[in-house]
């Protein structure tokens, strides 16, 4: 924030004289991204809203005439208990995940900075392996991680740790158990990105100010509470916002871990569901609406917050 | 504003200062402190890395030794075959060349188009800017795996079905908006006063953004372009419906054949096809990383 | 590339021509009714249960009997088979003019509309020795769209020294195969290897006792598994999941054969292709899969006559004794695509396919041919023995033309997966029910 407002600033003052002609080309450097999106994602999202409203299947899409049927399918979903309950797992586990991915990678990003070199950069570099592997590859991996007859998991569990019962325990058939798998692996992929995020941030806090905070006394706590943590809050909040949109819309890692012998009702999250409304499309068009206004609303406060204070 | 045109450091260690002048300073944290720490460190990253580190223990094991009660730990009587199967294998690398065709294309459009954009956002105030920044950020709230019917009509209309440029089109437009979200903290990092001087020392305008700004952003489009990279390497449900013809798969299809052409799954050769699908992306991170790294620093003061 | 320029100079050339009104080529078979024009058709199969041989044999002879013409086959995975075809049949473009359909995803691509009517041809392509089953899956309204292609029936595999040492016999009833499997079953041995999400197997019990999956009651489906005979099958698979397995809850029915192979269980139920898969410790001669010399190939064939010879084979069997179970078919229909360009080309290629000469090739590779009629190509061993006992009571997923959610939201695994967890039966049988109409109406 303390990096945009001057250059912006300085950008309308300083060069006034060229001020409306680079006003108009300011749009045209839009220009190029604007069109590509609102052609491939814009038109597919209209059109994905537009059918939220039509009686939309695989009939039509094999030339039967689409019927308007106003809110019939908003209606059908929100009257659905099944489908307000997946919305409250949606919400719990999102919330959860971005709150450990935020907890460890701000841990992550505070270790990397207190360690010597050595160390830090073993650490950084398995950190970039997580993030680098294909989620297709590494769920794979995972999932056989987590197999209960040949996982490595469970046989650590009965072996090492003595705990006999593991032996051949499913992981994924009660949903709670599910969910802690399925939260070890998202958290495990999205730590890396905040944690060099929140490390990068670290790295700015001028080192001027710490050590002038020193010699008034304020202890270690006290510096990391009082200077780091403000100063790195434009990081912080931007990370966190982006974890809980990712989190909110999870799919990938849920859909193979169902696939993998869970029961795939009682574990459905809303990328999931959606996912399983595969030829009635109408419907899985206003499943998207309905999540993105939870996203909204879950996000809107602090997003109206951050425009405030110019951090967007 | 100092830290940021900070020249960025070229090693994966971006910034050694903070913690050798702190104990300069004369923190009171111990030197065993600091190495309780780092053995810390070294355990965690050791669990992070297992996962990695099991695939390709996998890859190197026969199936008879990996369907077994007792896992094996190293892969000391190992196997190549599992990796020759897949690297002998035509399919894989016609699949490779297609992701490579998509994955330069993307990259390329996205991050040129990407930076133009940033720059408008970051660099000036105009009517609709605020709009502009926050549909990007909206957009990325919407699920997009109920788009691929009317993102697959749309290039069966342009004749773009089985074809590198249609799924690179559409690639390319699902990964802009989080593209200039991240590069107009870059862009912004880079103080125009620098360019201007520039200026006054005779360049055109042109010339003084490529000699001196361009330079400095290098970092920043690396960091966009590794999630770029990421999201048009392992995508896979816009790819399973617009690249039908065998010919035309992508990787992960490739993968997902493989999966199943083995009628009793052959794990062994999966984690082997997996890791080898995985290799290109972290050659390219670790080729990447201190520009990386570094250009995550200069971006972060936007994030 | 090649393929994609032959099929684009394939579309032009046929715009062209119809422009032009009916095609008057030289390359004419008086055979046939019309006179299609000379085109680039493509067939989509789906995984490799076509082996090459037959790929071959349809190309070549395609292109023989249609001059001019050309056939390009792709070869699509099952897995990610629906999205596909839901795009890719709904443009005139792109669409492939055959396609294979798995049986239990046919009703709801016919009732769709995907698939051009071929009513015309039912006695051409068999009649009444199609597979009933099949047949009932691919039509809607009437109408016939979707042939039965193939099926693949499941027949029981067991370890003959396991029956030996625990003193069994191969059960001739239902009732004694819950018998025999709970002997043979002991801690580290599953007596069958009946993992939680198995409903393809576990489809038989509810069958052979007379219940069903779903009915249809007028315009509307109904959930059957609450029916007193579906319950008592039920039951008898709740019995065998809690006394005769040790398989893990959370498994479905894929790679029956590993435990089998590493004695942990006597006895799976398999398409009978899993043969191939028999691998028991005793046999293995290490052979490098890799190894192509005579010497690897004549170790390999000894490896699986060893096999064999440990591996005996049953159909399932019936309520009583000397009758066979009704059990779950597997297997898959092909269909002319409703937006295919050349339609006439497209039922060609159907004709092939359901000529003697092919359908005898698709049983001598261990497929049930469509045309029952030439089921005896299958041979008259163990293997061929079982599956064709299997095949003939087979039964199908209900025909609803919404089957396709039933999959899609894996109701069934579910469902099998709460009784082998110990779910009360009834009560499962119900809610299941429940989901079953809201999925199908």
């Amino acid at each position: 924030m303390a990096a945009t407002a001057p250059a912006l600033q300085q950008d309308d003052t300083v060069v006034f004289p060229r001020r409306r002609r680079r006003k108009l080309g300011v749009y045209g450097l839009l220009v190029p991204a604007a069109i590509l999106m609102g052609v491939a994602l814009g038109y597919p999202l209209v059109r994905q809203f537009v059918i939220s409203f039509q009686e939309y299947g695989l009939r039509q899409q094999f030339g039967q005439p689409a019927e308007w049927v106003g809110l019939q399918n908003y209606t059908d979903l929100l009257t659905d208990p099944y489908v307000w309950t997946v919305i409250g797992r949606s919400i719990v586990f999102c919330l959860v995940n971005a709150a450990a991915t935020m907890l460890i990678g701000v841990a992550f990003a505070v270790l990397m900075s207190r360690i010597g070199r050595a160390s830090r950069i073993t650490l950084q570099v398995s950190l970039l392996l997580a993030w680098g592997t294909p989620v297709l590859a590494s769920m794979t991996v995972w999932q056989w991680l987590f197999d209960s007859q040949y996982g490595v998991i469970n046989w650590v569990l009965a072996n090492v740790f003595g705990l006999e019962d593991m032996a051949g325990h499913s992981w994924i058939i009660e949903p709670l158990s599910f969910y802690f798998v399925a939260t070890v692996i998202v958290v495990w992929m999205s730590v890396p990105f905040v944690a060099f995020s929140v490390y990068a941030g670290l790295l700015q806090v001028p080192e001027e100010t710490m050590e002038a905070a020193q010699l008034d006394g304020a202890s270690a706590r006290q510096r990391f509470w009082n200077i780091t943590i403000p100063m790195v809050r434009p990081v912080l909040s931007i990370v966190l916002l982006l974890q809980v949109i990712w989190d909110f819309k999870v799919f990938t890692q849920i859909y193979v871990l169902q696939r993998a012998g869970a029961p795939t009702r009682e574990t459905n999250l809303l990328g999931t569901l959606i996912y399983s409304y595969s030829d009635e499309f109408s419907l899985a068009g206003a499943l998207a609406t309905i999540m993105l206004v939870i996203t909204l609303a879950l996000t809107g406060f602090y997003i109206r917050q951050m425009l405030k204070e110019d951090e967007l | 504003m100092s830290a940021v045109t900070t020249p960025a450091p070229t090693t994966l260690d971006p910034a050694p200062r903070k913690p050798t002048r702190s104990s300069e300073a004369g923190r009171a944290q111990s030197r065993g402190g600091r190495r309780a720490l780092g053995v810390l460190a070294v355990v965690l990253a050791a669990m992070w890395v297992f996962p990695i580190y099991w695939m390709i223990n996998s890859a190197f094991l026969p199936l008879n030794k990996l369907q077994t009660p007792d896992p094996t730990f190293f892969p000391t009587s190992g196997t190549l075959s599992n990796f020759r199967r897949v690297l002998e294998d035509p399919t894989f690398w016609a699949a490779m060349r297609i992701s490579l065709g998509v994955v330069i294309v993307v990259l390329v459009a996205a991050l040129l188009f990407a930076f133009l954009a940033a720059l408008a956002v970051s660099r000036f105030r105009f009517r609709g800017r605020k709009g502009f920044i926050l549909t990007i950020l909206v957009v990325q709230m919407i699920p997009a795996e109920g788009l691929f019917i009317s993102q697959y009509q749309m290039l069966d209309g342009w004749n773009l079905v089985n074809k590198v440029a249609g799924l690179s089109l559409v690639y390319t437009a699902a990964i802009l908006p989080f593209t200039i979200w991240m590069l107009r903290g870059f862009v912004a990092g880079v103080p125009i006063e620098l360019e201007e001087a520039g200026m006054v020392d005779g360049l055109s305008r042109t010339a003084a953004f490529f000699r001196i700004t361009f330079p400095l952003l290098a970092p920043g489009l690396v960091a966009a372009g590794v999630y770029g990279f990421l999201q048009a390497w392992n995508e896979y449900t816009l790819a399973l419906v617009v690249m039908t013809d065998p010919a035309q798969r992508t990787l992960p299809l490739w993968l997902q054949g493989l999966v199943e052409s083995n009628r009793a799954t052959d794990w062994g050769v999966v984690m082997a096809g997996s890791a080898v699908i995985a290799i290109p992306v972290i050659v390219f991170f670790l080729f990447v990383q201190n520009k990386m790294t570094s250009g995550l620093v200069a971006g972060a003061v936007k994030g | 590339m090649k393929i994609l320029r032959f099929a684009a100079v394939g579309v032009a050339a046929a715009l062209t021509l119809t422009a032009c009104g009916d095609g008057d080529d030289a390359a004419a078979d008086p055979t046939d009714a019309g006179t299609p024009e000379a085109a680039t058709i493509k067939l989509w199969l789906n995984g490799t249960d076509t082996p090459d041989a037959l790929r071959e044999y349809l190309t070549t002879t395609f292109e023989s009997e249609n001059p001019g013409s050309k056939l390009v086959i792709e070869e699509q995975d099952w897995n990610g088979l629906v999205p596909r075809l839901q795009t890719a049949l709904g443009s005139a473009d792109q669409t492939p003019d055959v396609v294979e359909i798995g049986n239990t995803q046919s009703p709801t691509f016919t009732y769709a509309g995907a698939f051009a009517d071929i009513s015309d041809m039912y006695d051409e392509l068999g009649g009444d020795n199609l597979l009933p089953g099949f047949v009932e899956a691919g039509s809607a309204d009437g109408n016939f769209y979707a042939a039965p292609y193939y099926s693949g029936a499941r027949a029981v595999f067991y370890n003959k020294d396991a029956f030996a040492a625990a003193g069994v016999e191969v059960p001739t009833t239902l009732a004694e195969f819950t018998e025999v499997a709970k002997k043979l079953q002991t801690d580290t041995q599953s007596g069958f290897w009946f993992p939680g999400q198995d409903w393809y197997n576990g489809a038989a019990w509810i069958y052979t006792n007379g219940g069903d999956l779903a009915v249809q009651d007028g315009d509307t489906w109904k959930g059957a598994l609450s029916s007193p005979e579906s319950i008592k099958g039920l039951e008898e698979v709740q019995d065998l999941f809690a006394n005769a397995t040790n398989a893990p809850a959370d498994s479905d029915s894929n790679e029956p054969w590993v435990p089998f192979n590493a004695g942990q269980s006597a006895m799976f139920s398999a398409p009978t292709w899993a043969r191939w898969s028999i691998d028991l410790p005793q046999c293995n001669k290490a052979v490098d899969p890799d190894d192509t010399s005579e010497e690897a190939k004549a170790l390999r064939g000894e490896q699986q006559a060893c096999n064999e010879e440990h591996t005996g084979i049953f159909p399932l069997p019936g309520l009583e004794e000397g009758s066979y179970a009704n059990g779950f078919a597997g297997g898959s229909n092909i269909a002319v695509a409703a937006k295919s360009q050349h339609p006439e080309l497209a039922k060609n290629l159907l004709r092939i396919m359901f000529s003697e000469e092919f359908q005898n090739m698709l049983g001598e590779n261990g497929l049930i041919p469509g045309n029952t009629e030439y089921a005896a190509s299958m041979g008259d061993d163990v293997y061929a023995k079982a599956a064709v006992a299997a095949a003939l009571n087979a039964k199908l997923t209900p025909a609803a033309e919404k089957w396709a959610d039933v999959e899609g939201d894996r109701i069934l695994e579910d469902f099998f997966q709460q009784l082998a967890t110990g779910a009360d039966v009834k009560e499962a049988a119900a809610e299941t029910d429940q989901l079953l109409e809201d999925a199908l109406n």
